[in-house]
């Protein structure tokens, strides 16, 4: 009927338990990809496992911590709770992309600078957040940051660094970037 | 402590691993896959306590893809230390809700998931010991066989058939004549539940096991490689050489990580599937439900006052819910002897501190090991003595801190250089705008507003709790280029520690902090010993070391300078990348042409490659005594306050902190950044024990809340709205047997959170809680009762 | 997670009627919030999921002045918490909106999947409640429109029947005049569930709405109290009254999250801070 591996007329392939595999076609960080995956894997797993981006982090997988943040068509997600087939014709961004070329983001400059890190496990899912956040507000109280960040659980740094850093990224944006 | 200029302690540098950190780069456990590796998957108990009657694997093992099937009875390993009373897999009994009872190891961790639904245990209920009281009857044991067990004798005191697991306690002068002499006597009784670490990557560890000799190799998201070596080669009976432990960068630990976990599980199912590795990560409820926690505890205080508000005797039970084992708990009991009281002058004591089995998750290291507990307790019970007498808690605490020349309750001698309790209680207290205790009246005016604020403060203190001859040691090497490269085997697992030990050793060689790196993943075959990352002592210990090792390097770069310059090495000096000459400067070699050696003209060589070791041994420690647990067991001790201002609303019982001032006597702040982080990190999760967390149990302790979804930390939305850290950084009462005055702070900001907020919430409510967490429903619910009772 | 199923994304309403009457068993995916978290416990066992995000028209969000909000079932929370006019109209469902969950979690889930999923304490049904919000559902015989209020049939049981879809939900018209608010009881001040949710909704010609979540099996309209605030003015005196008066009203549960006792408490304590504010805000 509608399986979309069906539909573009490529050869069904099957996964070891017998599932037909979902076709999809999704951009990450830049870079085109074509992958036929088991239906049942997630976007988190599809990072993970089949591109090896391992930045992006399973804390919980039941979309509660937030550790697998990531930006997918322009909003931020938890990826645990995306299947990868949902990813079929997205724009994904990760940790990984947050870089020009060989230089770190603003953003990532300003979480080293106020040490809004420790650990550094909920670390890529908060800058995807915040990535998030800067992406829809250049200018971005407290409130809002705290907001933003709500679903991105933290137990090393008690957020106030990187409350700090956001703001910090926020005004030099502001102000570097026209 | 001389006062030197310092050029690279004090500074705030940027951590050293933070690119990785920012850019996904960092490999944690959680991310590895090794060649070869398979997957495996846990069985738990549903049962709280109940024999383990029959497990048929049979189906389970036929999944196609599944490699092996282990059970208790292939996992009978003993696992500890202090007091081995766990197997690596439950054996003829489950004793908590929770416990591995099987594991599956396969190709992928689905197919793993799937085999392990298919394996049949048939259980016998037993009765469940579902509290301490439960447990002190003694009526049905969750450890039958206690008094079997290897344990530290002389140290912890198992009571045969019973559940106490250890029974310590601190014996100081004469209560009964204490009690005689007070005017007043107060007796309160204040409870905690357990929680949970959360670090935010899970417990994960990949083993493999050479199949043709006893060699097994691990990773593991550990504090504690060292330990993991030690008490993995016990439990599998092979020599410590034989495992190597590595451990790449770690996502939280909190104590949680401190001891050994995972990693024996995982080197029998390696052997169990002829040494292929073996990966296993817990999910977020496993870590919830499987893996160990803080312990519940009850605190009593009988404590005899003068009227005037000088203590004159305590007699004190800390009571341990350790849950179904406790060889990291009994250690947690252990140190409540030497500090359990508070930091306040006692004359005469009896502490008693019992660690208690009962039927529920067990319970491990936490940060603040057993004084986020003891504190709330006795800072509770200093603010209702304070109450009670009418004297301002300031006043009353002022009467009886700690000061130099005075004992603690284990008899160890306070001198200047311990620290200054009193410096920090007036910081915070001037600080906050302490101005005394409201009136009954203004609080029930401000009632009325439906909306009432209080401050309130609370004292702490803690010491390393350690083995008296704990040491640590540090490696150092220069490459060609002159640049140093440092290994420890402590673990920097977000704390800051490799960033510090840099710093010490840039400020020691006199070299660009760019210059200096500590190795990251600790690995034991390789890095030079350290007990355990724990204990807040790292920056002490650590960074002692270093400075042995960086004076040794600097020796060894002098004398053999002093050949080629032709003078004695003592007429030598170093900075800038050169050793050079104390008065003709020019008479110099730099560092790069000393560090592989010395290369005269005609082709001689001289010296080798410079590298240089340092250790640091725990000075003066002794053993508590058994019976009166005196001694000299505190290396150094980090006295600090905390101030809290807050606000509650008490219709919807919602507790907003408006602002914590804290004060710690931490010698030298070596990087204010990391010294700040752990500050805000550790009063953060200081909020959670207060506000939020606690681990719920039905009827029959099955744990109720084993997700996020009812198992909650504090966001970012949860914070106080300001937070002001003030550092006490006077020589005359620095550490200065310490790297620069400094002392450890890493535990210290979590402990007197709560109490501290219970005290204000007096302040706030006119209400004494004894229990926590302070949720919105408890609060409500103690603001109506305490109405209905006063109209 | 132990469930194996084939995953299909139909462009037509029809294929998915068609495919669910042919596959009764199948779980319909919209924003996945529920479902991922139900399948990864193994709460939930399918052989297949339908992606509803392929059919056109179900992501529509449309305000058509004198018919009212029509929200489609692909309609994501935080387009409903970050929309102006839903703020300015439907005041109480826009805070709900905003209250669910976290940002990242409302970037995914649907109006239309939270109150399918039908959690007693579901954040955004007790503002549909005062609202008399329709639910649009079609199925193999056709198209129906339940009342909210019978929409939701016990703890997590709706009135759908087998191979039927919501397609969307409509709120009727509100006039000038009518103000409405929404507010939640959590154990944290960050994302969290309802301890209990309140919204109520006073109209231009005085009438009060009142809608509670997580204090009874299902979200509830408390019409017996609306009858009393029938002829009440807002006042400082109503909202005190309103505080005791509510429990009356209310059958709470203890659970893991909240004790019945508590739920009592904090029912009453919002619904006064409610009524204080719409006084505030001028309503009589």
């Amino acid at each position: 009927m509608c399986s979309t591996a069906k539909k573009k007329g490529n050869c069904i392939e099957y996964t070891d338990s017998g599932l037909p595999k979902t076709a999809i076609r999704f951009e990450v960080n830049g870079d085109n990809f074509e992958k036929k995956v088991d239906p049942t894997m997630t976007l988190l797993q599809l990072l993970n496992n089949e591109l090896k981006l391992f930045g992006t982090k399973e804390g919980c997988g039941e979309g509660e911590c937030g550790a697998c943040s990531i930006i997918m068509n322009g909003k931020a997600v938890n990826s645990c709770l995306v299947l990868a087939a949902e990813a079929d014709g997205a724009s994904i961004l990760t940790v990984e992309g947050l870089g020009q070329g060989n230089k770190l983001s603003i953003l990532q400059q300003e979480f080293i600078k106020y040490d809004a890190l420790q650990c550094g496990f909920c670390t890529p899912g908060m800058l995807m957040s915040a990535r998030s956040l800067l992406d829809r507000d250049k200018d971005p109280n407290d409130d809002e940051i705290k907001e933003a960040i709500e679903g991105n659980f933290c137990r090393c740094t008690g957020y106030i660094p990187i409350i700090d850093a956001i703001r910090s990224a926020a005004k030099r944006e502001r102000e570097e970037l026209k | 402590m001389s006062e030197k200029k310092l050029n690279h302690i004090g500074k705030g540098y940027d951590r050293k691993e933070a690119q990785e950190k920012v850019t996904g780069q960092a490999v944690y456990v959680h991310d590895m896959e090794v060649p070869g590796m398979l997957y495996a998957k846990v069985l738990i108990s549903p049962y709280a306590h109940a024999e383990i009657v029959s497990i048929d694997c049979s189906e389970a093992k036929r999944l196609k893809g599944v490699k092996a099937v282990v059970t208790g009875k292939e996992a009978c390993q003993r696992v500890g230390l202090y007091m081995v009373d766990k197997n690596i897999m439950a054996g003829e009994k489950v004793r908590y809700q929770g416990e591995i009872v099987s594991a599956v190891v396969a190709e992928t961790e689905a197919i793993a998931e799937e085999a392990v639904t298919l394996i049949k245990v048939e259980y016998k209920p037993l009765p469940i010991i579902d509290s301490l009281d439960e447990a002190l009857k003694g009526k049905n044991l969750v450890h039958e066989k206690l008094h079997t067990y290897e344990h530290m004798k002389g140290v912890f005191f198992p009571q045969k058939d019973s559940n106490i697991a250890s029974w310590n306690r601190t014996k100081k002068g004469d209560i009964k004549k204490g009690f005689e002499e007070a005017d007043f006597i107060f007796e309160e009784e204040y409870t905690l539940p357990a929680v949970a670490h959360v670090p935010m990557e899970t417990h994960v560890a990949i083993a493999q096991a050479d199949p043709y000799s006893d060699k097994v190799k691990v990773w593991s998201s550990a504090q504690s490689p060292f330990a993991v070596r030690q008490l993995l080669a016990k439990s599998l009976g092979i020599a410590k050489g034989d495992v190597n432990v590595i451990v790449p960068y770690v996502g939280g630990g909190f104590g949680g990580k401190a001891g050994v976990h995972l990693e024996p599980l995982v080197s029998v199912l390696s052997r169990a599937v002829h040494g292929r590795p073996v990966k296993l990560k817990m999910t977020r409820e496993e870590e919830f439900n499987t893996l160990p926690t803080r312990a519940e505890m009850r605190a009593r205080f009988k404590t005899g006052m003068t009227k005037e508000g000088k203590i004159t005797a305590m007699e004190v039970y800390h009571d341990w819910d350790s849950g179904a084992y406790a060889d990291y708990g009994v250690n947690v009991g252990k140190t409540a002897v030497y500090s359990g009281a508070g930091p306040y002058a006692v004359p005469n004591i009896e502490l008693h501190s019992r660690t208690i089995y009962t039927n529920k998750v067990f319970s491990t290291a936490y940060r603040g090991f057993g004084h986020l507990e003891t504190h709330w307790a006795v800072e509770r019970h200093m603010d209702m003595m304070a109450q009670k007498l009418k004297i301002d808690p300031y006043d009353l605490r002022m009467k009886n801190l700690l000061r130099p020349g005075d004992t603690t309750i284990s008899g160890e001698l306070v001198y200047p250089t311990t620290g200054d309790p009193v410096a920090c209680l007036d910081a915070v207290s001037k600080e906050l705008g302490w101005k005394g205790r409201k009136s009954e009246e203004e609080r029930k005016q401000e009632m009325r507003t439906g909306k009432v604020r209080g401050k309130g403060f609370a004292m702490l203190h803690k010491a390393p709790a350690m083995p008296s001859y704990t040491s640590t040691a540090a490696i150092m090497q220069m490459d060609e280029d002159g640049h140093v490269k440092v290994m420890l085997g402590a673990v920097d697992f977000g704390q800051g520690a490799n960033t510090i030990m840099a710093q010490v050793a840039a400020e020691e060689l006199r070299l660009p902090i760019k210059d200096v790196e500590v190795v990251w993943n600790v690995e034991t075959d390789k890095h030079p010993y350290d007990w355990n990352t724990v204990a807040s002592k790292h920056a002490f210990m650590g960074g002692n070391a270093v400075r042995k090792a960086a004076g040794s390097m600097i020796q060894q770069m002098k004398e053999v300078a002093g050949q080629v310059l032709r003078c004695h090495p003592d007429e030598l000096t170093h900075g800038d990348g050169y050793i050079y000459h104390i008065h003709q400067t020019h008479r110099r070699l730099s560092y790069v042409d000393l560090s592989m050696g010395y290369a005269y003209e005609n082709g001689n060589g001289i010296g080798g490659p410079l590298i240089a070791h340092g250790i640091y041994m725990a000075s003066g420690l002794t053993n508590p005594d058994p019976e009166t647990g005196q001694g000299r067991p505190g290396l150094v001790w980090t006295f600090g306050a905390h101030g809290v201002d807050l606000e509650v609303d008490v219709e919807t019982g919602e507790v907003n902190i408006l602002r914590v001032v804290s004060a710690f006597d931490i010698g030298k702040v070596i990087n204010k950044k990391l010294v700040d982080g752990q500050v805000f990190g550790g009063i953060v999760q200081g909020v959670g024990s207060a506000l939020i967390e606690g681990y719920k149990f039905d009827e029959d302790r099955k744990l109720l809340n084993p997700y996020f979804g009812d198992n909650r930390i504090p966001s970012s939305k949860d914070i106080p709205d300001e937070v002001k850290a003030i550092y006490i950084e006077e020589p005359k009462t620095a550490q200065v047997d310490g790297p620069y005055g400094a002392r450890g702070i890493g535990e210290h900001p979590m402990i007197s959170m709560p109490s501290a907020i219970g005290n204000a919430l007096y302040e706030a409510l006119g209400i004494n809680f004894h229990k926590l967490p302070f949720t919105p429903e408890n609060v409500a619910l103690a603001i109506d009762k305490h109405l209905r009772n006063d109209v | 997670m132990l469930s194996k199923f084939e995953y299909v994304k139909p462009e037509t309403l029809e294929e998915a009627v068609g495919f669910l009457g042919s596959h009764p068993e199948t779980k319909i995916l919209a924003g996945g919030t529920d479902l991922m978290v139900l399948l990864r416990r193994n709460l939930l066992i399918t052989d297949h999921i339908l992606d509803i995000k392929g059919i056109q028209d179900l992501d529509r969000l449309e305000y058509k002045r004198g018919e009212g909000l029509y929200i489609g079932a692909t309609v994501r929370v935080n387009e409903i918490a970050e929309n102006s006019m839903i703020q300015k109209k439907y005041r109480a469902l826009h805070q709900a909106a905003g209250a669910l969950a976290s940002h990242q979690l409302r970037n995914r889930a649907t109006l239309v999947g939270n109150i399918c999923n039908a959690s007693p304490g579901a954040d955004l049904s007790s503002p549909l409640l005062v609202f008399n919000a329709k639910v649009h559902v079609q199925g193999p015989e056709g198209k129906r429109e339940l009342k909210i209020e019978d929409f939701f049939t016990g703890v997590k049981k709706n009135a759908l029947e087998k191979g039927e879809i919501v397609t969307g939900i409509l709120l009727p018209e509100v006039n000038d005049g009518d103000t409405s608010y929404f507010k939640k009881q959590s154990r944290v001040k960050g994302h969290d569930l309802a301890t209990v949710g309140i919204s109520i909704r006073r109209t231009a010609e005085k009438e009060t709405l009142v809608g509670m979540a997580a204090i009874a099996p299902t979200p509830i309209r408390l019409r017996e109290l609306e009858k009393k605030l029938k002829n009440r003015d807002f006042n400082e005196e109503t909202a005190e009254w309103l505080k005791v008066e509510i429990k009356h009203h209310l059958k709470p549960i203890s659970d893991v999250r909240a004790s019945k006792e508590y739920r009592f408490l904090a029912s009453g304590a919002l619904g006064k801070k409610i009524m204080m504010a719409m006084i505030e805000e001028g309503v009589k």
